[in-house]
Order: C-alpha cells, then structure tokens, then sequence
C-alpha cells in the first residue's frame, strides 16, 4: 500500500489513516503563533486511541543524531536551528545603538519601521513552519515556530514602546498607541500577542488543556489585524502617485507597497492551510506524486518569496539606517 | 482545521484541493511573471520619476529626497555671487592704485589671490568627489530625520558640471599663481606689466564660468 518515500509511511500502517491532517502522518500542522516544540502534543483524550505520529523522515532521524561539540553531545538540529533563528535576533540588533545611546530621533522616526517591519516577519516566519512540514514532512524545525513567535512578540512590543513615548500624537501614550486607526490595529495586535506569549509554554499548555489550541489560534487574528494595519498605514498604493510609499525615484512603487508584500506572502500561507488542499498533498503523497505537489505549489512559493524579499529588503535598508542612527523617515 | 472527514481519503475529497491549489497557483504564477515584466521597467520607471521630479539622476540617492537642478544651480549661485562681487570691488580698487600706489596696488591684488582661493575651494567642496557625496548624503539623511528641508550645501555638482568645474578651477589657479606673482612686483612699471596676462588668465576663467552658467541654466555673474 503506502510507499516508503520518505521514510515515513509504512506498510504497517493503518489504511485507515492515510488522510490525516498532517499529510505525512506527523502531528499537528495546526498553528499555534508560540507554540514551544515539546507541547506540540495536544491531541484530544479521544484521538488518544489514533496512532502517535508517524515515522521521523529520514531528516528528522539525521537532524536527531548527537555529535561531540566541545565536552558535549548535541544534536545536529542543534546548530541548525540557531542559524536558522538568529536571523529574527536581526530586528532588535538594529535598533541596538539608538538604545544604548537613547537616541531618540532613532526611535521616534525609523523604529516603526524596523521593529514593525522585524515583527511581520517574524510574523511570517513563523506562520512558515506549518506550510513547510506539510510540503517536506520533516518536523525538525518546529521549534522555530516558538521562536519566531517569541521573537515577533519582540518586536511588536519594542516598536508599541517607542511608539508610545516618542511619537508625535496627541493625546498622551495612549493616544500615540492608539490615536489613530492604524495605531489602534498595531495596539491590538500587541495586546493579542501577549497571551500567546504568556501561554507558549509546556506549563500554560497543559493548565490550558483543550483551551490552549482555540486560543492560539489568535495568531490567525493577528495576521488578519496586520492587513487592516497596512491597508491603514499605506493604503493600496496608489493613494501617492507613482511611488507608493517612498520617495520620488526608485522605480518600485509596487514592490515597495507593504500591503502586496503581505498579501504575496500570506496566499502561500493561507492555500497550504486548507485543509482540502492539505488532504490533496496529502493524496499524493500516498500515490508517490510528490512532484505533482512541488510543481503545483512552487508559484505560490515563488510569489511568496517575492514579497518575503522586499520586505527583508525594507528591513536591511531601514535596519541599516537605524543602526547608524541616521534614520530615514521615508 | 479539524475535519471529520480526515481518515476517509476519496478521491472526491481532494478534489477540492486541488481546484483551489490549481486556481491559486494559477494566479500566483501570473502574479509573478507580471511582478518580473514590471522589474525589468524599473530603470526606466526610475528615470522617468527621477525627470518628473526634476532630480538630477546622477545625484540620486535611493529612499531620500533628490537634488534638483534648482538646488544645484542656487548652490553655485550662492558661491559665485559674493565672490565676483568680491573680485569687483577689489579690482576696481586696484585700478585705481595700479599708476600711483604699489603697496596699495600689491595688497588688492593680495586680497584678490585671497578671494580667488577662496572661490576655488568652495567650488571644490561642490564638485562630484566620494567625500563630497558622502557629505551631502549625510547632510540630505539627517534633514529627512529631522523633517526639515534639505539644505543648499546638499547639492552637489553632477559629474558633467564637475568636469567643467574643474577646468574652472584650473584656469582661476593659473590666475591665481599669475595675481601672486604681480603682487611681488617690486616697481608699478612691473606691476602692471602683468596686466596684459592677468586679462588673458582672467578671459580663461570667464570662459569657464560661462561654460559652468549655461550647463546650469543659470545667468552668469556680472563683472
């Protein structure tokens, strides 16, 4: 019956259960924003009877083998989950100088746009992992998904702080939280965040029990919330000419509209989510057509990594301005 | 997420999937085929937005505001004004004292090599040099932080304009060298027999200056 592609179906298992929502048999693709890698157990007490997660894929079992660093043993995923998680280190790093120095023009003029460009993508980096265990079955890099989590969690409250000391609003701190629409989507969204990050433990997940899965689905609130933000901040584009949000000159004004950035990377997101698309991957899987899967979803990936890259382009370029605490309030 | 249908595994069951993946790869790979026709007009977009804007494209710093021909021009207006003003006055008192006082004669002529060297190294500090750019980067970034109008030592000459620029200054530095060597005249005879190639050196910078004018758009000086 079921081939042994990658490792992880085998002939014992049950037919039974060849559609699961996690195509590969592995546990739960569902999509807690700060989810830490040893609570992802949160099965219901009656699926307890369906078979535990499937075979590790051949990465997972190399990614879980032990080598000697120094006078320890670590595992390979071990070093390849801090590269991979420092980049989100990045966001904070840049706004570094203008905190040591308590430059305040720093943080009044370009700190919305590095910390709240940091915090989209973590946001999307976050929201990344699910998509990528269902496409590659390997569930090595889970753990991120708590860190990018944890990391946007981060940003949103370093950029909601500066805002609110340092904005220019009316109407005391709150009001340069809050004072104008847009802010107010940006307020939300922080205070959303802080359950999750509360609640994105082992500890808070069992006291949570079956109340944890629903109420880190306010992740999903969130990137809905970040839609309304941006449609608030920028509008859709066309609102300045022909340059979208910057200056005269550069040429990309549609590039540069954070709004199509976020929605280029949020269909990938969104597609890889429904579960009839996952029962599809899932079907192809079965029938050893993985390459149908790839060569159907590899649009969607490519649109996704066009918007991911403007908007690590906007990160590096307003980071870097930043950082030199020389900020640029285009 | 959950599904009661999971575990069932029909073919009709993915169906769905595979419309929407379909549809929305469909979409997304036109999506980025548009995206990547649309990138490879950037040059021109950038161009054009560059000419709409009046910017001076090779002055163009990308994400900040540009320098325009007006900026450039007022730039080396406000340089060359006081110092052809400057020149005026000094020369005319030099030729009131060129027949009947040599130290008088001598110290205008000093004071014209003074306001020459200083003219040359303003223009210098205009010209398109990797200081002078990183200069007026520095100056047009901290006016946008600071929401205040980029000032007039931001503009910078373009590379063309530099090249003329720096004939000027070659030209005023061999006037220069000539007005020195007057002004050590030790008769009035000698003094003003350096007239004849001072008005020639002179006519070299005025050529320059006018060449400078034109490229800018801008009246030349009077005198």
């Amino acid at each position: 019956m079921a081939r042994n592609t990658v490792g992880r179906w085998t002939d014992e298992r049950p037919a039974a259960y060849d559609y699961q929502e996690v195509p590969y048999g592995g546990q739960d693709t569902y999509e807690p924003g700060l989810t830490p890698s040893a609570a992802i157990e949160t099965r219901q007490p009656e699926k307890a009877s369906a078979p535990k997660r499937a075979d590790k894929s051949r990465v997972d079992e190399w990614m879980e083998v032990e080598f000697k660093f120094g006078g320890s043993r670590i595992k390979r995923k071990a070093p390849a989950l801090i590269l991979l998680g420092l980049p989100a280190l990045v966001p904070l790093f840049f706004m570094l100088p203008a905190l040591v120095t308590l430059n305040s023009n720093t943080f009044a003029v370009s700190v919305d746009d590095t910390l709240g460009t940091g915090a989209e993508i973590c946001l999307f980096l976050c929201l990344l992992v699910t998509p990528m265990v269902t496409l590659t079955g390997q569930r090595w890099f889970v753990p991120l998904r708590r860190w990018y989590g944890i990391m946007m969690a981060a940003c949103a409250f370093g950029d909601a702080i500066a805002a609110g000391i340092t904005d220019n609003f009316a109407g005391g701190v709150f009001g340069r939280l809050a004072g104008h629409v847009f802010e107010l989507m940006g307020f939300i969204m922080v205070m959303l965040v802080i359950p999750l990050l509360l609640t994105g433990n082992p500890w808070a997940q069992r006291k949570l029990g079956k109340y944890w899965k629903p109420l880190h689905r306010l992740i999903y609130v969130i990137w809905g919330f970040l839609a309304a933000h941006l449609i608030l901040l920028e509008g859709f584009g066309f609102e300045r000419g022909s340059n979208g949000s910057g200056f005269a000159g550069d040429g990309d004004p549609i590039f540069h509209q954070r709004l199509y950035q976020y929605s280029a990377c949020s269909v990938f997101l969104l597609v890889l989510r429904l579960p009839p698309v996952k029962r599809w991957i899932a079907a192809r899987h079965k029938e050893g057509r993985m390459w149908l899967v790839w060569v159907t979803v590899l649009p969607l990936f490519a649109l996704f990594v066009f918007g991911f890259i403007f908007i690590v382009n906007e990160e590096i370029f307003k980071g870097m301005d930043s950082f030199t605490e020389h900020p640029s309030g285009e | 997420m959950t599904s009661e249908t999971y575990g069932m595994g029909s073919q009709e069951q993915t169906g769905a999937g595979r419309v929407i993946l379909m549809v929305s790869s469909s979409l997304a790979a036109l999506l980025v085929i548009a995206g990547l026709i649309y990138a490879t007009g950037t040059g021109a977009r950038h161009k054009a937005a560059v000419a709409a804007a009046g910017c001076e494209p090779s002055l163009f710093i990308s994400g900040m505001p540009c320098t325009t021909e007006q900026m450039m021009a007022s730039r080396y207006e406000a340089i060359v004004t006081p110092a052809t003003q400057q020149l005026n006055t000094e020369m005319a008192a030099y030729a009131v004292n060129e027949r009947r006082d040599l130290a008088a004669a001598e110290a205008d002529l000093s004071a014209e090599v003074v306001t020459e060297q200083a003219f040359d190294n303003s223009l210098a500090a205009t010209t398109f040099t990797p200081q002078n750019r990183a200069a007026a980067a520095a100056l047009i970034q901290n006016a946008t932080s600071s929401g205040t109008p980029v000032p007039l030592a931001a503009a910078i000459l373009t590379p063309q304009v530099t090249a003329i620029a720096e004939a000027l200054i070659q030209a005023d530095q061999a006037l220069v060298t000539l007005l020195a060597e007057q002004a050590r005249s030790a008769s009035l005879t000698q003094l003003r027999s350096f007239n004849h190639r001072v008005q020639v050196a002179s006519a070299a910078v005025q050529t320059e200056m006018k060449l400078i004018a034109k490229a800018l758009d801008s009246p030349p000086p009077a005198g």
